[in-house]
């Protein structure tokens, strides 16, 4: 075993995938000579070459575009954005022309989109925004993001190789704070299954990304109020696993439903359909949410905190939720 | 070689020598004329089911711009890469598309390039090297930029051709696909078909500059202007440009100033195109240039493009039969294929 952040686990799975798999590049703003904004390839270029692990202008559609080229030519692009928010520049290669690629033409399109999403660091407005509904909305598109160094290493490995395209997303607040002893060799995992992280019976919190850990804390707080609530970490969101949310729901009877993210039309509502969906008959108190409101990620520390979801928001939701 | 010319558009001259056409043999001048005439042919049949209401939804057709992708395509090698767009029959008959396969496309028939998935002109074959555009214009230019990047990194020696229009070059795919190849020194060349008109809009709403082609040198790289409706003139250009760009890598621009000689399609009688203009191109209808070219300078007989023009005729005439004849495909299937993996 190994310890690892969560930073030094997306490298190893990039370093491993280079190593195993001749037809991946890497290519992004900065990722070159610089090693990238947060240094996830840093000394790459020099390991691999420069023709697999290069620079691009400031051009995200034709960071997009050419990855959708190159995917259907033989290679594996896993493209970096710099951040989650500059992607926007770019959704129509993704929802227009990776996404439907494969529909289309039933030529596959293996390509990776990282993508470095979250808040509670002072990112403000557009360094900070959580994306994954939108990009679960596109057809053809995958979409995986995981909590943990081991999932971030085994999911952007499955991802890579994956036929279709990926978006990974990579939360920046757990980059350097989230560390863990995982194995010597990268696990093969399957795209769309969750992970129970914490047991309990009272309730479950279904989640993923950064608040895995804040559900967590807010868990072990209530523990010693001596209630104990399932963590069920999604790790992929399109596919997700609904019978596993079927199962817990089932278990516990009682679903708060907690993201980063926006509220309206935000993942939250989805699994909150499908709870309503699969799951009515099992439930004794109403599906509830803890997420960002609908406004924009704000920039003072004072008005992050009252924007962002945390372990006490986490706490007062579980606690109404369990008193129902 | 082609000069920049600072003159207006559709008073260029021809801009380079007059090569010799003994270089090229006879069998490509047929391929050339070849290709154009079927793309003709299959059009006006499109046309034609379009009003007897066999298509469903609209016709967007190449009539008038058939010299571009035949000459570009006739150039071509077979590990090359196209792009192509709505205007482009003819980079898909060039790159070896059967008249079957774009009857049963335009039909939407379940044995069609995308299965009734995707309609009309959204189709390709990347066996032929020919990509599957969306309707989003200078979206396909990355995508070919990176094509290109993948197969040369494989060792192929790849050069590519990705089309747009006078329109398209106000996007800010265009502008980032150019910048992207300039920087990397991809080999695409950048084939702009100023046919005059994006839709309804005419070209002094669309640009600036007094020709497209001088946006080149914004990025660094060679803008050459060509005689859109002289396929002659234009293959023995790319012939030379695409070797060119084999021994010495780099992206370039090519501007061919045509006219869009129908509406924008079927539905739009195109009344805000000046009779005028439409009678000057008319008058150089790019297969009537060819004919009279390959005859008067002896590449190939009156009799043997004739001999042409009634196998594309028979070739449409069965292909369109056939197509109307398979079926849809199944409802059943809707969902099938969105996935690589299932």
């Amino acid at each position: 075993m190994v310890e690892m952040t969560y930073l030094d686990a997306i490298r190893d799975a990039l370093r491993a995938a280079l190593r195993d798999h001749p037809e991946v590049v890497l290519y992004g703003e900065d990722i070159g000579r610089f090693g990238g904004a947060f240094k996830v390839t840093l000394g790459f270029q020099e390991e691999f070459g420069a023709d697999r692990c290069f620079d691009t202008p400031i051009s995200e559609s034709a960071l997009f575009g050419s990855a959708i080229g190159m995917a259907t030519q033989g290679l594996r692009p896993v493209v970096e954005l710099q951040f989650a928010d500059f992607g926007t520049n770019a959704l129509h290669h993704l929802l227009n022309n990776a996404g439907t690629h494969h529909y289309r033409t039933g030529v596959p399109v293996p390509m990776t989109v990282r993508a470095p999403c979250g808040g509670g660091f002072g990112g403000g407005p557009f360094h900070s925004e959580e994306l994954e509904a939108i990009f679960c909305h596109m057809p053809g598109i995958k979409v995986v993001y995981p909590a943990f160094p081991s999932d971030a290493r085994n999911l952007l490995y499955a991802a890579i190789l994956d036929p279709n395209p990926v978006v990974f997303l990579e939360n920046k607040y757990l980059y350097r704070h989230v560390k863990e002893l995982v194995p010597r060799a990268i696990e093969p995992v399957r795209i769309g299954a969750a992970r129970i992280v914490r047991p309990g019976q009272e309730a479950v919190v279904l989640t993923y990304g950064a608040m895995v850990h804040e559900a967590m804390r807010a868990a072990t707080r209530l523990a010693g109020q001596g209630y104990e609530v399932m963590v069920m970490d999604l790790r992929s969101l399109k596919p997700y696993d609904e019978d596993a949310i079927v199962a817990a729901a089932a278990a516990t009877n009682r679903v708060l439903i907690v993201h980063e993210g926006w509220r309206t039309c935000g993942f939250g509502a989805e699994l909150a359909a499908l709870v309503a969906e699969r799951a009515f008959h099992l439930l004794d108190a109403p599906v509830m949410r803890v997420t960002a409101p609908d406004v924009p990620v704000p920039y003072a520390p004072e008005l992050e905190s009252a924007y962002r979801p945390n372990a006490e928001k986490i706490e007062k939701a579980l606690v109404e939720l369990i008193e129902y | 070689m082609p000069r920049r010319d600072s003159g207006r558009l559709d008073e260029m001259d021809v801009l380079f020598p007059q090569t010799s056409v003994t270089d090229v043999p006879p069998p490509e001048w047929a391929r050339l004329y070849r290709t154009m005439v079927l793309s003709r042919k299959i059009e006006e049949r499109l046309i034609r089911l379009y009003h007897q209401a066999k298509i469903f939804g609209g016709v967007y057709t190449g009539v008038g711009q058939e010299a571009i992708g035949a000459a570009a395509t006739s150039a071509s090698q077979q590990e090359d890469l196209f792009a192509p767009l709505i205007r482009n029959m003819t980079i898909h008959i060039g790159r070896g598309e059967t008249t079957l396969n774009i009857f049963r496309q335009w039909l939407a028939r379940a044995s069609g390039p995308t299965r009734g998935r995707d309609g009309n002109v959204h189709y390709g074959n990347l066996k032929n090297g020919v990509y599957t555009m969306i309707s989003h214009l200078g979206a396909m230019l990355p995508v070919i930029v990176g094509g290109v990047m993948a197969k040369r990194r494989r060792g192929f020696d790849t050069i590519g051709f990705g089309t747009i229009g006078d329109g398209g070059t106000s996007t800010g795919d265009f502008h980032e696909a150019v910048n992207f190849a300039a920087v990397y020194d991809v080999p695409v060349i950048f084939l702009i078909e100023n046919n005059h008109f994006a839709y309804s809009t005419p070209r002094e709403f669309q640009y600036k500059c007094a020709r497209l082609a001088d946006k080149a040198v914004g990025y660094g790289i060679e803008g050459y202007g060509v005689d859109g409706n002289d396929a002659v003139e234009m293959l023995l250009f790319f012939r030379k440009l695409a070797a060119d760009l084999r021994a010495r890598p780099r992206a370039v621009l090519v501007e061919c100033d045509t006219l869009r000689m129908r509406g924008h399609g079927e539905h739009d009688d195109s009344s805000y195109v000046p009779k005028e203009l439409l009678a000057r191109y008319a008058a150089r209808d790019p297969i009537k240039v060819a004919r009279e070219r390959l005859t008067n300078e002896g590449m190939l007989a009156a009799a043997q493009l004739d001999a042409i023009e009634a196998a594309c005729a028979a070739e449409v005439d069965a292909a369109y039969r056939e197509a109307l004849r398979e079926p849809p495909p199944d409802p059943a299937t809707l969902a099938q294929g969105v996935y690589a993996d299932g």
